[in-house]
């Protein structure tokens, strides 16, 4: 589903060029949870960004599905990631000029999907937020927020998640809950998950979980074990 | 079409936004004001243009020294026009025994199509409008021929071969406007009684009118037909070169109405700008997450694109509807001064409204929207990633593009318009480098002021770039306002100072040497206070630098009106008041008695004469010789005594000569002049009380006019004020709740804010008084033809007005910063 080869990206800076991932390899199956953890700056979220197809690597090659997002422009991944990609977000991302509802028809509306109002109404009615629908992501507690962004990362049914510290901006139990939901709906999907965390329990709840120093993967681990 | 509807959806949820309704609102203000101003003159235009006609007595006359093409006459008919026929003579009138030089009009039913005859029933009796004519056997006549005459209304005169019996005195005539010096009184008769005059021979000087009346584009149809067909004999006189009573003035008002609607649709496209940069970094995130759902660079612009469409078509058609408005309240204004059915408004102010507004959409808007397709995807990862900025010349290329747009419609002239744009250009570099410097400057002044002084100026030094264009925003602003506001004032003073209450209305002349005293002691005696009296020498100029006059002009000066006719020359020791020497060096007092002349300008430079030259004169059978010593300037429409030709005294006085003067009567004097033409048969009275009322009539119209545009370039000025308010507002909430977070109270905050605009505001009125100082020189020497000076009260209003102005604006604008809880603050961040 989704395969990096070689993969590095070079940054300029100040004191000269700043390599922030070296030399990545991995390879994820469809249908496959997969944590990549590390300490901050440790090139996570950098990765993530090459892998969603959000930015192009300095050196080496990325596939997503079929796509060789390195042949590809700009608009050219866009459309990849309309097709393939859901986004979770650790500050969520949602827009505050639109309601739940409108924020999680968004997408469908992109996709020019024929009915995105009651599409997008029964998947908030799935992650509990039935009764807010008009209300706007100020309104909204932390949680709420990112379950409306999780209804809407889920909206296009995509093969691919993306979510980049799901539960950084939010306190335990609440996090915990919207985990659950994430994980929940990704089985129920089949989607294929990549979670980029910090947090190592969250990261325990995936079926793999490869971890990055100082922009190398130092740890690829395949566990068996119950979400 | 689901774009389109997205589109729409955002844009209404997007209603509430402070840049967006800023954005709407600067558009509403520049489409207002151009429309309302389109409306407004256009309508006035044609009303001026109305009463111009009424001065001249139709839309469109011809003056021929023959009878013209009865084709012509037919044409003017089949387009639709009125078409009548007078002809004009000189003819000695006799009155029992005496004889007078008179100018006779000829004239058929229908005269005049334009306007009205005022006639009273004795010389400087009560008026009243007429749509009578005389009868066949009758003439009216002008009060002179019967004073000069020693005649009366009732009397019979005679022209050429026929007896005419004098019915009514003539107080106005539509047509007869001009200088009314050495003209010989008017004569009106009928048509029908030429031909028993006999004065209409071969060789004759007679001087056909043609007079056309009818709709406007009819008119301007039958004058496209008409002028290449004229030959250079022929005079074709149309409402614009009609307007010379008012002429500069007009001329002056409608490029101030030009000027002030320009300074509101670029302040109005400067706030626009702000309002759309501030909209563009607000949706930054939205189209970041909108890329990574997978809209494509397209479909972004497919979403931003409609929603500012719909913006500019809204705004516009809001604009055009106070635009309507506002013309409306200004006709309402006006209803005594306009004709009574004013000229149905045209659509095309509208469509020009909804041009101004889309075009200053385009220029100001649309490049920082574009940028929004340029938002890398990664920066919902990254919020510190933003989009490459516009390129400069894109942004600025847009912008020119807009203004030159917008310029070129009310100069209509692209040499006018390309030099006032650079040097636009240059002005605005110039005052850039000149904000920098000031902010450089004000920083020597931070240890030596309070706290929240400091605090405040260490605020705009912090953020110095912003603080520039901020500076610089604000003081392009206030001197927009500025030079609106002092030109307005110069343009009224000027008109005043031209037509003041008690501007001459009355002309006396014929005055006997040996009256002159008496004459003033008259007067005086009356509590009426003259003007100088002049002395008038009758000559002709025949000779420039030896050679004959004629010759010695371009083709074109050869039939100049100053040539063909004898001139009125005077001498006199004090230059008059309206006068201005341009060129050599007025009378000394060594001058006297040395054979030399100043020459009135526009005449100097249709005949080339230059300080220096040497003009020979005839008077009677006398010639004589004298070296040019200045070039005088001289506004004729001051309505005071005024000359061609000046001499110093002792130069012409061996000459016989008369005297005149001038001066101001009320309607309640009028009897005076009575006595006076009693007391003094040969003294000529000419009565300009009727001219001057309608020229003060239409000064007052463009006054109001004046006024009214200033609101809006005052309106879009505080758009201006407002956008950059908002556009740093984010900025300093988040600064003001880290501040407060960190232990500063709200008073310190209220203080610090208030420094810096207060500081802000300075700094920009001061930057607006050295912009104003540069534009208003130019503006004054090459566009509106106005004497310039040091403008200082400039320099003390404009920074007092800019820091009281700016720094309560800023001070009102930042309240939320201090009243929001910092903790919401950081928590939006």
């Amino acid at each position: 589903m989704i395969a990096a080869r070689n993969l590095g990206k070079r940054v300029a800076t100040a004191a000269g060029p700043l390599d922030i991932l070296t030399d990545i390899g991995l390879e994820i199956q469809a249908r496959e949870a997969v944590a990549i953890v590390g300490v901050s700056g440790s090139g996570k979220s950098t990765l993530l960004g090459l892998l969603a197809g959000l930015d192009l690597p300095s050196a080496g090659e990325v596939f997503l599905s079929s796509y060789r997002l390195n042949d590809l422009d700009e608009d050219g991944r866009a459309r990849v990631r309309g097709e393939l990609v859901g986004f979770v977000f650790q500050s969520f991302q949602l827009l505050t000029g639109l309601t739940a509802l409108e924020n999680v028809m968004l997408p469908l509306e992109l996709m020019g999907a024929r009915d995105p109002r009651d599409q997008a109404a029964e998947l908030l009615d799935r992650v509990g937020l039935a009764g807010r629908l008009q209300h706007y992501p100020k309104q909204l507690s932390g949680g709420e927020q990112q379950r409306v962004a999780i209804a809407r990362a889920f909206a296009t049914e995509p093969a691919i998640l993306f979510a980049d510290e799901p539960t950084g901006n939010l306190d335990n139990v609440t996090g915990e809950r919207v985990i659950d939901l994430l994980f929940r709906l990704n089985r129920d999907k089949g989607t294929t998950l990549v979670l980029v965390t910090h947090d190592e329990h969250l990261a325990g709840r995936c079926e793999r979980l490869i971890r990055l120093e100082a922009g190398r993967v130092v740890a690829d681990v395949t566990e068996v074990h119950s979400a | 079409m689901i774009r389109w509807r997205l589109a729409m959806r955002l844009l209404v949820r997007n209603r509430h936004s402070g840049e967006q309704r800023i954005l709407v609102a600067a558009l509403v203000i520049a489409v207002a004001a151009s429309t309302a101003i389109g409306f407004f003159t256009d309508r006035l235009g044609r009303g001026m243009a109305n009463q111009s006609a009424d001065f001249l007595g139709a839309d469109l006359t011809l003056v021929s020294p023959r009878p013209v093409d009865a084709d012509w006459f037919r044409e003017a008919r089949a387009k639709g026009l009125q078409a009548i026929e007078a002809l004009k003579f000189a003819s000695v009138v006799v009155g029992g025994e005496a004889l007078l030089l008179s100018s006779v009009k000829a004239v058929q039913d229908g005269f005049p199509l334009r306007g009205k005859l005022r006639t009273a029933l004795a010389p400087f009796a009560a008026d009243a409008e007429t749509q009578a004519l005389p009868r066949p056997g009758e003439a009216w006549v002008a009060p002179r021929l019967l004073t000069t005459l020693g005649l009366q209304v009732g009397d019979a005169v005679e022209v050429g071969t026929h007896t005419l019996n004098i019915t009514r005195v003539i107080t106005f005539e539509p047509g007869r406007v001009g200088n009314p010096f050495g003209i010989a009184p008017r004569l009106l008769m009928r048509m029908a009684d030429v031909p028993a005059t006999n004065v209409v021979q071969p060789g004759s000087r007679l001087s056909y009118q043609y007079l056309f009346a009818g709709r406007e584009a009819d008119v301007a149809r039958f004058r496209d037909w008409l002028e290449p067909r004229l030959g250079p004999s022929h005079e074709l006189v149309g409402v614009k070169e009609g307007r010379r009573a008012v002429g500069s003035a007009l001329e002056r008002a409608e490029r101030y109405l030009g000027l002030a609607v320009l300074a509101a649709i670029v302040l109005a496209g400067v706030a626009v700008a702000m309002a759309a940069r501030r909209y563009s970094e607000r949706h930054f995130d939205m189209s970041a997450m909108l890329r990574c759902m997978g809209a494509s660079q397209r479909d972004l612009l497919g979403l931003y694109l409609p929603q500012l469409l719909v913006l500019g078509l809204a705004a516009s058609a809001v604009g055009c509807t106070l635009g309507w408005v506002a013309q409306y309240g200004l006709l309402y204004l006006l209803a005594d001064l306009l004709p009574a059915t004013p000229s149905a408004p045209h659509a095309w102010p509208v469509l020009a409204g909804f041009a101004t507004g889309l075009i200053t959409l385009a220029g100001f808007a649309l490049p920082p929207v574009m940028r929004l397709k340029d938002v890398p995807p990664l920066r919902v990862l990254r919020r510190d990633l933003l989009p490459l900025p516009s390129r400069a010349w894109l942004v600025y290329g847009a912008a020119l593009a807009a203004i030159v747009a917008v310029m070129w419609r009310y100069t209509g002239s692209w040499p006018l318009t390309l030099s006032v744009l650079s040097g636009g250009i240059a002005l605005v570099a110039l005052l850039s480098l000149l904000a920098w410097l000031l902010l450089l400057l004000s920083r020597r002044f931070n240890t030596r002021v309070g706290v929240a002084w400091r605090f405040g100026l260490n605020n705009l030094w912090r953020h110095r770039r912003g603080s520039v264009s901020q500076i610089l925003a604000f003081g392009l602003t206030l001197m927009a306002m500025a030079v609106v506001a002092l030109v307005r004032t110069d343009l009224l003073t000027t008109w005043q100072q031209q037509l003041p209450a008690d501007v001459p209305n009355h002309f006396a002349f014929n005055i006997l040497p040996d009256q002159v005293e008496e004459f003033q002691t008259f007067m005086e005696q009356a509590g009426v206070a003259t003007a100088q009296l002049y002395p008038m020498v009758r000559g002709r100029l025949i000779e420039i630098n030896g050679t004959a006059v004629r010759k010695a002009v371009t083709k074109e000066a050869r039939n100049d009106d100053a040539l063909n006719r004898e001139l009125n020359l005077t001498w006199t020791t004090e230059l008059q008041a309206d006068n201005r020497v341009l060129a050599g060096r007025w009378w000394q007092p060594d001058d006297t008695g040395k054979p030399r002349v100043s020459v009135e300008s526009k005449l100097a430079r249709r005949m080339g004469i230059e300080p220096g030259d040497e003009l020979r004169f005839a008077v009677g059978d006398q010639r004589f010789t004298t070296e040019v010593a200045s070039i005088r300037s001289v506004q004729w429409e001051s309505f005071r005594p005024n000359f061609y030709m000046v001499f110093p005294p002792q130069v012409i006085d061996r000459f016989p000569a008369t005297w005149m003067t001038s001066f101001y009567l009320q309607k309640a004097e009028k009897s005076l002049l009575r006595e006076l033409v009693a007391r003094y048969p040969a003294v000529t009275v000419l009565e300009m009380d009727r001219v001057i009322e309608q020229v003060g009539r239409i000064f007052r119209q463009v006054t109001l006019a004046v006024e009214y545009v200033l609101v809006f370039t005052l309106l879009a000025g505080f758009a201006v004020l407002f956008a950059a308010l908002q556009a740093s507002q984010d900025d300093r909430l988040y600064e003001g709740a880290l501040l407060r977070v960190l232990g500063g109270s709200r008073r310190q905050l209220r203080a610090g804010h208030l420094a810096e605009f207060t500081a802000l505001g300075g700094l920009a009125g001061l930057l607006a008084a050295m912009g104003t100082e540069c534009l208003a020189w130019v503006l004054y020497s090459e566009v509106l033809h106005l004497e310039y000076s040091f403008q200082w009260p400039v320099w003390i209003t404009a920074p007092i007005a800019g820091a009281l102005l700016i720094g309560a604006a800023g001070y009102w604008g930042t309240r939320a910063v201090v009243e929001r809880s910092p903790m919401l603050l950081l928590q939006n961040q």
